[in-house]
């Protein structure tokens, strides 16, 4: 079994690159691989707890939730992203961490795979 | 290098795999490039299609469009989430989004 390390630089929440950055996380952490997710940008809006679910409208917290019940599942904010949109410590779910991009580059470093999906 | 490569969308990135070289090229399409795979223009198939013969198209993404493997081109290999997985660890040393 791998790690996989996915890089989210783009996308608010109900775009397509982050539903299918989740799903393959999903898929990856059900085959017992581990999973390194950082959301950078627009991406970080994920991490903000309080996320409603609407019928036919993404809701990608539950799965997230539920990855990390896991333990194959780290998933980190981009602090300065998330401080800049106005996300700070009292606003993030739990379980979902924040650092500087320093975690990205090391998650990289140790990852067997890389996903690094870009800005828009 | 063996190379993935996840196309996302349909009128951009074709550039891009024109420069690409690899020892091995997959194309695995998601999100709107899955068009790629499943339409023509002008009674033309997409181009991208004559790149390699390692073709996948992602199941899930095709079925949102209303479209069905009886639709795709007879090259490209419908698949799951989980063989995006197989493909990432096992086939292709590198994988890139576009």
């Amino acid at each position: 079994m791998g790690k996989l390390t996915i890089g989210c630089f783009s996308s608010l929440v109900g775009s397509l690159s982050l539903d299918f950055s989740i799903k393959l996380a999903e898929a990856a952490v059900a085959k017992g691989h581990t999973v390194d997710y950082w959301m950078s940008g627009n991406a970080t809006m994920l991490s903000k707890k309080g996320q409603k679910a609407f019928k036919d409208y993404s809701h990608l917290a539950k799965p997230v939730q539920t990855l990390l019940a896991t333990g194959k599942f780290n998933i980190t904010a981009c602090e300065a992203c998330a401080a800049a949109r106005g996300y700070h410590k009292e606003d993030t779910m739990e379980g979902v961490k924040s650092f500087s991009m320093d975690w990205y580059l090391a998650s990289t470093f140790e990852a067997d795979r890389v996903l690094h999906i870009g800005g828009d | 290098m063996k190379l993935g490569v996840i196309m996302s969308d349909y009128r951009t990135g074709s550039d891009v795999i024109d420069r690409l070289t690899a020892e091995k090229l997959g194309i695995i399409f998601v999100g709107n490039g899955v068009y790629h795979a499943a339409s023509k223009e002008a009674g033309k198939a997409s181009s991208i299609l004559d790149k390699t013969n390692n073709l996948y198209v992602l199941t899930e993404d095709l079925e949102s469009r209303g479209l069905t493997s009886a639709n795709l081109d007879s090259r490209v290999k419908a698949i799951t989430y989980s063989d995006v997985v197989d493909l990432i660890f096992n086939d292709y040393e590198k994988t890139i989004w576009l």
